[in-house]
């Protein structure tokens, strides 16, 4: 018999659990896109109907100044937060991001202060946060040590790694060259520079999630380690790279701030990888892997920086934008477990 | 029904403390209990025995009140027992200690034992965990621990952690745990599978102990010897029913075989296929675990299907999960020839193994991915790398449509498929892979309805006659007769018969698979 020949319910011949299972399958699948399309465009709705309170209450929002400034401040945590949507695609987590980001950021600082190759420089800090990455995932995934705690030790580490290059001083004052100021400074037209590449970065990785093997890998491993292993897929150099990924990201988004602050901080983001982390759950990526993307987290992260960004505009202090960002996350949470029960059933 | 063998003199007066009568369990596709009897008497210690299969879990979960029977009735004490959950059951004094030990490794002997609070009927001051404050409330659940260890004869203290102790004093905490109930029924499910010689001796001290105060223990193993020393009596099940009640003092081990196997099967109805020719694919000259497995001289030839035969425990899955190079076992084996060398899965499969694993949804499915994603899964390890999704579509269509999995669209969850279409993804995986010449098969029918079962062994056969070898795990031994080329019966471990289908009957193989004993084996 043909597969499609299941579509009708009748599905003759077939044993009574096999026939039963077929006859219920029909409705499942058109069922589960109408969800996954909820799923997906409930977060862009949200965000927009966010985006149209926001005009309303405060009028300065809709700006181009302020827009391009959120699109600014919201992109290092972006970029930062699609390389953890890798990690924890595969079931994985990665808490040193913000270590690493500064230590990247640093580096490039310092290295610039010797007057290299703005491109060396640059390559030079990414490659460090690429090394990191893939030593913590590295031992997570050859010696089956939690990366929750590997990479708790590396945020740490890292963090001291950091402060040790210049006995906890910024670095680069003054030295840095205009060209490279651009880059996380910069505008094009309104637009500013860092917010194309948070952009580019997210598409370049849904290509490789949705467009490669390696990524077909990604969600292979998060969906169950063990059939994967037993397919034969290198389960381990798939995990230790999606954290060489994260930790590249991660110090390019340092390189990024150092670029907008000319000086490197080696106090920069820390608790950044919380707000990574809460992105990357609010976009729908399922913490125990296997399912999500990085559009999700795209969105989840713009949702995020409007909401600062209102509580700024209307005056609300820092510790209530807090509150608010808790609540949010709590309730975005219980939305997608409703929607994916019902899902389940269908 | 009447038990077919019943050598013993009814009991004078004193009526059974349990009684099983047509106890009935559907399950899809198969009749697991069909009017199974069970008899126990207070202070007996009573064994079950039977082939795999044969329904002795079934009836267990049934007394223990994890299932609820499709029929029959049950008598604990005359007065009617119909437990409708595990803690019901318990409640009703009906205790089961499962052989895999469901203790909490990190707590110490006297909080496992106290777990669960009160359990009813115990006196006040044996409640420790629902007494006031927490120092006291420590202190008398140890010593409530403590009484309960003395009176099993442990030597540990009651203060000891669970992890740190040897298996057999775990097991003997699991018996205490039993007894912290008003337990009347003590069900062991193969206690001696994890235990050695001395240790077992120690629990069967326990055992009668036990039964000197008027409990009934229900002993349920495969090893024969054990039987005979401990057992007062035996039920024998088959096919669900029970096949006979024996009083072990006046029976050889030879009956008890005899009745587990049943006399009247023979030659199953087989597929014939011509006869595998040439050279050996797969050589296994070796597959050593010091203690748990020492298997030599397997060979299987391209087409060929050979059968691997056992009990539970006695290798059958970590022999294949040795030879696809996931384990600690020491592999001498030769494909077509040359050596091959299996040091993870990853390598085995390039070399052309492929495993179906025993648990299709741990081991073999990723459940949340697409019916293609999973088929092509294995299959997307060429370049140029890209575009998985396309080429899992492209690969996959004709290998779904040719196992007639039924689904309704490749983009179809795998897990909303039945347990046999599901299988048929997991072979697919590998057929469409392309470069399988191995096929290891563990238990692939587990879980299979009988029309779902006969589906996948016709793909099996398939895969065969296009010179697949295929090494075949089972322990339904009808199955393996009935699709095999060749058996060999493992038996602790080691290989130690080889028989042809064609020409021996299944019950003689069944009672190499009991007895380890290799009578009328194959040269």
């Amino acid at each position: 018999m043909t597969p499609t020949s299941d579509t009708t319910a009748g599905s003759p011949g077939g044993p009574a659990p096999a026939a039963a299972g077929a006859a219920a399958a029909p409705a499942a699948p058109a069922r589960r896109r109408s969800t996954d399309l909820i799923v997906k465009s409930n977060l862009l709705l949200v965000f927009l109907a966010l985006c149209v309170v926001a005009t309303l209450l405060a009028p300065e929002f809709l700006t181009t100044r302020n827009v391009a400034n959120l699109l600014q401040q919201s992109a290092l945590t972006g970029i930062v937060a699609i390389g953890m949507t890798l990690v924890i695609l595969t079931a994985g987590i990665d808490l040193s991001v913000g270590s690493v980001a500064a230590f990247g950021g640093m580096t490039v600082a310092l290295l610039l202060d010797h007057d290299m190759n703005i491109l060396l420089a640059m390559g030079i800090s990414i490659a460090a946060g690429a090394a990191f990455g893939a030593a913590m995932g590295g031992l997570s995934a050859y010696l089956s040590l939690p990366s929750f705690m590997t990479t708790l030790a590396g945020l740490t580490a890292i963090r001291g790694l950091t402060y040790l290059l210049t006995d906890g001083e910024p670095a680069g004052g003054g030295s840095i060259p205009e060209g490279f100021q651009l880059l996380g400074g910069g505008f094009i037209g309104y637009v500013p520079i860092v917010g194309l590449i948070f952009v580019a970065v997210t598409v370049l990785a849904a290509l490789l999630l949705r467009g490669t093997t390696f990524g077909e890998y990604v969600y292979a491993v998060g969906s169950n380690k063990e059939a994967a292993r037993l397919s034969g897929l290198p389960v381990r150099a798939v995990i230790t790279a999606v954290f060489a990924i994260s930790g590249a990201l991660s110090a390019f988004a340092g390189v990024l701030l150092t670029s907008r602050l000319t000086i490197g901080q080696p106090t920069a983001f820390e608790g950044m990888e919380l707000d990574a982390i809460a992105a990357v759950v609010l976009g729908g990526t399922n913490l125990f892997g296997g399912r999500g993307g990085v559009f999700g987290t795209f969105v989840a992260v713009l949702l995020l920086s409007v909401l600062r960004n209102l509580c700024n505009l209307l005056g609300l202090g820092s510790f209530f934008q807090m509150v608010v960002t808790g609540l949010i996350l709590v309730a975005a949470l219980i939305l997608n477990r409703v929607i994916e029960q019902r899902g389940a059933r269908a | 029904m009447t038990p077919q063998t019943d050598t013993s003199a009814p009991a004078p007066a004193d009526p059974p403390l349990l009684q099983m009568r047509g106890i009935v369990k559907r399950f899809p596709g198969t009749l697991a209990c069909d009017r199974a009897e069970l008899s126990v008497r207070a202070g007996e210690v009573h064994c079950l025995l039977g082939e795999n299969g044969a329904g002795k879990s079934t009836l267990m979960k049934i007394l223990a009140g994890s299932y609820q029977p499709d029929g029959g009735e049950m008598l604990l004490d005359g007065r009617p027992l119909r437990p409708a959950s595990p803690s019901a059951g318990l409640a009703a004094g009906i205790s089961v200690i499962y052989q895999e030990l469901d203790l909490l490794p990190d707590l110490t002997v006297a909080q496992n034992l106290f777990l669960g609070g009160d359990a009813p009927g115990r006196k006040r001051s044996e409640r420790p965990l629902k007494s006031f404050g927490f120092a006291l409330r420590k202190r008398r659940r140890l010593t409530a621990a403590t009484e309960v260890l003395r009176r099993l004869g442990a030597d540990f203290p009651a203060s000891a952690v669970v992890r740190e102790l040897p298996i057999a004093a775990q097991q003997l905490t699991a018996i205490a745990r039993a007894l912290t109930g008003e337990a009347r029924v003590i069900v062991m499910d193969e206690p001696s599978a994890t235990l050695g010689a001395a240790d077992l001796a120690s629990v069967f001290e326990v055992i009668r102990s036990l039964t000197a105060r008027g409990c009934a223990v229900i002993y349920i193993s495969h090893r024969l010897d054990e039987v005979m020393e401990i057992g007062d009596r035996a039920t024998v099940l088959r096919d669900g029913r029970t096949a006979g009640v024996f009083e072990l003092a006046e029976t050889t081990q030879e009956q008890l075989v005899a009745a587990m196997i049943g006399e009247s099967r023979e030659l199953v109805n087989r597929t014939e296929r011509p006869r595998p020719e040439g050279a050996p694919l797969l050589e296994v000259d070796r597959a050593h675990i010091p203690g748990v497995l020492d298997v030599s001289g397997i060979e299987v030839r391209p087409g060929e299907i050979v059968g691997l035969a056992g009990l539970g425990g006695a290798g059958r899955t970590t022999l294949l999960r040795a030879l696809f190079g996931d384990g600690r076992a020491a592999v001498t084996a030769r494909l077509d020839g040359r050596p091959l060398r299996t040091g993870d899965p990853r390598a085995a499969a390039r070399a052309g193994l492929a495993l179906v694993p025993e648990s299709r949804k741990e081991q073999g499915l990723l459940l949340g991915l697409s019916v293609a994603r999973n088929a092509a899964v294995a299959s997307l390890g060429r370049p140029p790398w890209l575009r998985p999704h396309r080429l899992a579509a492209r690969l996959t269509r004709p290998v779904l449509a040719d196992l007639g999995v039924r689904h309704a669209s490749a983009g179809q969850p795998v897990g909303q498929l039945s347990g046999g279409n599901q299988q048929k993804v997991v072979l697919a995986k590998w057929i469409t892979r392309g470069t399988t010449r191995v096929l290891l098969l563990d238990e692939p029918s587990r879980g299979l309805d009988i029309g779902a079962k006969a589906d996948l062994y016709r793909q099996v056969r398939r895969l065969a006659d296009d010179g697949v070898a295929v090494l075949l795990a089972s322990s339904e031994l009808t199955e393996l007769t009935a699709n095999a080329d060749t058996i060999w019966v493992l038996h602790e471990g080691r290989n130690i018969a080889r028989y042809d289908p064609r020409t021996t009957p299944e019950h003689v193989i069944a009672h190499a698979v009991i007895t380890g004993a290799s009578t009328g084996a194959t040269p």
